[in-house]
């Protein structure tokens, strides 16, 4: 158990968890004091008479230093608060370096300078601050990095903003936060931080268009099975369709780690599994059981899995 | 210890809870004018100076309740019933050009489905509107009792709170004909 | 008794209006949505237990947990309460009955049938399953395509007509009926506090029925309050809402504290310390209450002006809250404790509530709110405030009010069981959900992936959840047997000093023979002194 939140990664979140060492300290101790006053009461001031105690109904004195510590106590945290937010969230820029867009139940990745789409799975590089735009497609979502900074809504019809930042190269874990209806739960996303080199190639990567199958292999047949069967009315593969985003871009989807907002791990086996009978793992989610052959899953599994 | 009167006590509790419902309603009729810019329509579907006849029908009869509540104290209760049929009268009259008013909205397709105007205009209009049809019916229950005997001390209470909630229903339509009717009359 | 009397006895149920038995319906029916309730809340945690568990699948989870907390919230802490007080104002006052008996019974069933259409919806086929706060677009007909939000939006219109009904019984009832004698600054806090928990229902409710109607007019008649798609947005509905959800929440505790500052002072044999702070404090928190509602909303996007905002009123509301305790801790200091189990659930109350303000605070910081909102986080906070504290206070006022309403003391051994079972299963179910949240666990979710430390802490609580369950039992069983063959209670078997205590237990249908005369606010202790202080 490494508590996320208390676990920061970048200055953004190492802010936060700054104030919430102040709070604690002050709600620590408040609660420190409320107990061991429980406990000597209860020893020291039981009954151990039928004798009446004086009646003190009350002292004003007392009342007033009681009323205005915590009135101090709480200006501290409004000041702090104050600072905190400052540093998490005044940076000049306001043009986003990432898009994110919150689909029920994906979370869809659009890098404006590179014109570069990618789903679930966010790159970003190391030690430096990212402005991410949030937006959603279809219900308020909420994109969420414990380690890198603080969460915000995706509201449809708005685009809010937070700060990330990741000061060394490894993966964090991102939730969404706001119910979003069946499969919330499932609409896990991670983020990668690279140095630049590999986020630079990683970017250049993505986008570029698929790389074209031919021949007669499963993946050329399966290639004309995406097509035919539907699936391009919802996916977009660059180069080969050209879709909105309704469904995730697998443009490259070979190229990466987890499967349906983390649920499954990209394996030829797991893809396959999933286009099956998506679901059944995935109970709710909008793919549609497309009821694929044997021969039909292993030629699409193919294709799939060339698209790197 | 009764202090106050407990019907007109528990009245003005009940208006209290029913402001704050208009108020809200109003709140989103506000917000609506605030983020739509400009009016989808070339003028206005609604009419204003109609509605401005109507309303004062309703405010008259503010007036014309009051005059009844008067005749009841004073031990008159002929003044009382005629007062009363004219305030229900006055109270109709509004309602059927609130219902003018709608079918003429109706048929120009001005409707809840169509936009934000139509949904929070017969949202607001709507409860108003409802609103006074109770206060019509409870005026109406009071008139018939006053014909099947002379009311007492105990029923002027009720009459009192009867007569609280009309004129609430009189100062919530101000508010509401002024911000839907006169902000784009004026 | 022969049988068309036995028949004629249950039916004058349905038809009273006596406050008593009025009061007592609202808490049978409580009890009867708490266990719905509570059932609803062991399958969602059975479903918790373990990482990738089957027992429960996402569209049927989504209905449970919305139904636990529209249930725990509209059918069971609010009329509960309200149902506690309804019995006791008048007598506590020192009045024949509520002023207006048929608007209460009315209340009550309106209630009732709020509650019973809430839950036909199973039987539609579709409870609600937008959650309890139903945020637009989810809870619009385009997301939410079965009836089940239009069950809950109507059956919330329903109950909150009987709530309001219930609060302008109230507050005319104590501003209008007190006993001579009995002025404002004389009242028992348990009505002090029931007068300012009614003026925040005839704020709170009609709010939210405004956003009801219109989220009702957006599904029925495809109007676009809450679709930016025509011009609405979905963040006026959080507006709306919240304006009502967070008075909500103080509805749900005044009348806790108010229990509380009854039980206390009795058990420790000394007047509350503080009784105008106390009472001026609560009036702070009405009034603080209506402006702190965004601070649901900070993970919006609302901007700086209104973060900054309700970021200080949302600190500023800690203090009324907190001094309390404080006051509550000096009525106890310096007095001769008897330790019965009202009293010991009055200390667990102090202890636990005290735990879920203090993770208010938390919040209040804003910048932590950034972290902590819609996690398990919330979760436990809102249990420590709502359970911890608000159903502890009620479990002190049963064990204390019990041997007023039914004649005959609550057994206090198996309340000890009680409680210590009670105890232990609320700490060990909530408490580990902070550290939950604070990894990462969202809240609202069938499953959770297997992350270190995630199944254990799961499996805890819902261990914890199942030795509540068995509280709740002993609790059960205790007042079944002691309803048969408890210690008779006597008028006053505590030594109290407020006017309930100066009629029969159970009291006569009119209450008082006579009223006892009021010079201070503890009018028998006042009795019992003659050459006393007087207030």
């Amino acid at each position: 158990m490494h508590l996320s939140s208390l676990n920061p990664a970048s200055p953004e979140a190492a802010s936060i968890l700054d104030l919430w060492n102040v709070t604690m300290w002050i709600c620590g101790s408040i609660m420190t004091i409320v107990t061991v006053a429980l406990l000597y009461i209860v020893f020291r001031f039981r009954a151990r008479s039928a004798a009446e105690p004086a009646q003190v109904a009350g002292n004003k004195r007392l009342e007033i230093a009681w009323t205005v510590v915590p009135l101090l106590l709480v200006l501290l945290l409004f000041v702090l608060s104050i600072r905190t937010t400052g540093a998490v969230f005044d940076h000049a820029q306001q043009i986003p370096d990432i898009i994110v867009t919150g689909h029920q139940w994906w979370w869809e990745i659009y890098y404006p300078a590179a014109n570069a789409y990618a789903a679930n799975e966010v790159h970003i590089p190391v030690g430096r601050d990212i402005l991410v735009g949030v937006e959603a497609a279809d219900v308020i979502h909420d994109f969420w990095t414990p380690q890198l900074g603080p969460k915000v809504d995706a509201i449809p019809g708005r685009r809010n903003l937070t700060w990330i930042r990741a000061d060394q190269a490894d993966t964090y874990r991102g939730f969404c936060a706001e119910f979003c209806g069946n499969q919330h739960a499932w609409m896990q996303f991670r983020v990668v931080a690279q140095d630049a080199g590999a986020y630079n190639g990683w970017v250049a990567r993505q986008a570029q268009p698929a790389a074209p199958v031919s021949g007669k292999d499963d993946a050329a047949l399966g290639s004309v099975l995406f097509r035919r069967r539907t699936c391009v009315n919802c996916h977009n593969i660059s180069g080969y369709s050209s879709q909105q985003q309704y469904a995730p871009d697998l443009t490259h989807v070979a190229s990466r780690k987890m499967l349906a907002g983390e649920r499954l791990e990209n394996t030829p086996k797991n893809l396959r599994d999933w286009l099956h009978d998506p679901n059944s793992i995935k109970p709710g989610c909008a793919m549609p059981n497309l009821k694929l052959s044997d021969e039909d899953l292993t030629q699409l599994t193919a294709y799939l899995e060339t698209l790197k | 210890m009764r202090r106050f009167n407990t019907v007109k006590l528990a009245t003005a509790f009940f208006l209290a809870s029913e402001a704050v419902f208009f108020t809200f309603l109003i709140a989103q009729f506000v917000f609506f004018r605030a983020n739509v810019h400009g009016t989808q329509y070339g003028t206005t579907p609604l009419n204003p100076p109609r509605t401005l006849i109507f309303t004062i029908c309703l405010l008259a009869s503010s007036g014309t309740i009051w005059i009844a509540e008067r005749r009841l104290e004073a031990a008159q209760p002929a003044g009382f019933r005629f007062w009363m049929m004219v305030t229900i009268a006055l109270g109709a009259v509004f309602i059927a050009g609130q219902a003018w008013e709608y079918a003429g909205l109706l048929s120009k397709l001005v409707t809840p489905e169509r936009d934000l105007f139509g949904a929070s205009f017969f949202t607001l209009t709507g409860f108003h509107g409802f609103h006074v049809i109770c206060g019509l019916i409870a005026l109406s229950v009071v008139l018939m009792m006053a014909f099947k005997r002379d009311l007492g001390a105990r029923e002027i209470a009720g009459v009192g709170a009867v007569s609280m909630y009309w004129h609430f229903v009189d100062v919530v339509w101000i508010v509401i004909f002024s911000l839907v009717y006169l902000s784009v009359w004026i | 008794m022969a049988p068309a009397q036995e028949a004629t006895r249950w039916l004058s149920w349905i038809g009273t209006v006596d406050h008593k038995r009025i009061g007592i319906l609202y808490m049978l029916t409580t009890l009867f949505f708490f266990c719905l309730g509570g059932l609803e809340a062991l399958l969602m945690r059975i479903q918790l237990s373990w990482p990738g568990n089957g027992f429960l699948g996402p569209q049927a989870y989504n209905q449970v947990f919305t139904m636990h907390g529209t249930t725990m919230i509209f059918l069971v802490v609010v009329p509960l309460l309200l149902g506690l007080a309804n019995y006791l104002v008048p007598l506590m006052i020192g009045a024949r009955d509520m002023a207006l008996p048929r608007l209460n019974a009315f209340s009550y069933w309106v209630f009732l049938f709020g509650g019973i259409l809430l839950y036909l919806s199973f039987m539609s086929g579709f409870a609600p399953d937008a959650g309890w706060f139903s945020y637009p677009p989810l809870s619009d007909r385009g997301f939410s395509t079965q009836h089940g939000v239009d069950y809950w939006a109507l059956a919330l219109l329903g109950i909150g007509v009987g709530t309001i009904g219930t609060a302008i019984n109230l507050i005319v009832t104590i501003l209008n009926l007190r006993a001579p004698g009995l002025t404002i600054r004389r009242l028992p806090l348990f009505v002090w506090m029931t007068l300012i928990n009614s003026l925040l229902i005839i704020f709170a409710i009609p709010a939210l029925n405004s956003a009801l109607v219109m989220l009702l007019m957006d599904r029925q008649l495809n109007s676009h309050f809450f679709t930016n798609l025509g011009g609405g947005s979905p963040v006026l509905w959080q507006h709306f809402f919240w304006s009502f959800g967070h008075p909500e929440v103080y509805i749900m505790v005044l009348p806790a504290f108010g229990i509380i500052s009854e039980v206390i002072p009795v058990f420790s044999r000394k007047p509350i310390f503080g009784y105008a702070f106390v009472a001026a404090s609560t009036v702070a928190i009405g009034i603080l209450s209506l402006g702190v509602w965004a601070h649901h909303m900070f993970a919006v996007g609302l901007g700086k002006p209104w973060d900054f905002a309700f970021g200080a009123s949302s600190l500023l509301i800690a203090v009324p809250t907190g001094v309390k305790v404080f006051n509550w801790i000096a009525t106890m200091w310096g007095g001769s404790l008897r330790f019965t189990t009202s009293m010991l659930f009055a200390i667990a109350f102090l202890f636990s509530f005290t735990i879920g303000g203090l993770s208010g605070v938390t919040f209040a910081a804003w910048p932590l709110d950034l972290q902590t909102t819609d996690t398990y986080y919330v979760v436990a906070h809102m249990h420590y405030v709502l359970f911890g504290g608000t159903l502890f206070a009620v479990m002190a006022g049963l064990y204390y009010w019990f041997p007023k309403i039914s004649g005959r003391l609550l057994s206090e051994s198996l309340g000890r069981l009680n409680l210590a079972l009670l105890f232990i299963g609320f700490h060990m179910t909530f408490f580990i959900q902070h550290f939950l949240g604070l990894d990462g666990m969202p809240r609202r979710v069938y499953t959770y992936p297997d992350l270190p430390g995630w199944k254990w802490m799961n499996l805890t609580s819902t261990i914890g959840a199942f030795i509540m369950g068995l509280s709740f039992l002993v609790l059960f069983w205790n007042v079944i047997v002691s309803r048969r063959s408890g210690k008779i209670a006597g008028d006053n078997p505590w030594d109290a000093w407020t006017l309930e205590w100066a009629t029969s237990s159970p009291p006569p249908e009119h209450n008082f023979d006579a009223v006892p005369p009021v010079h201070g606010p503890r009018p028998l202790w006042d009795l019992a002194h003659p050459a006393g202080e007087r207030a």
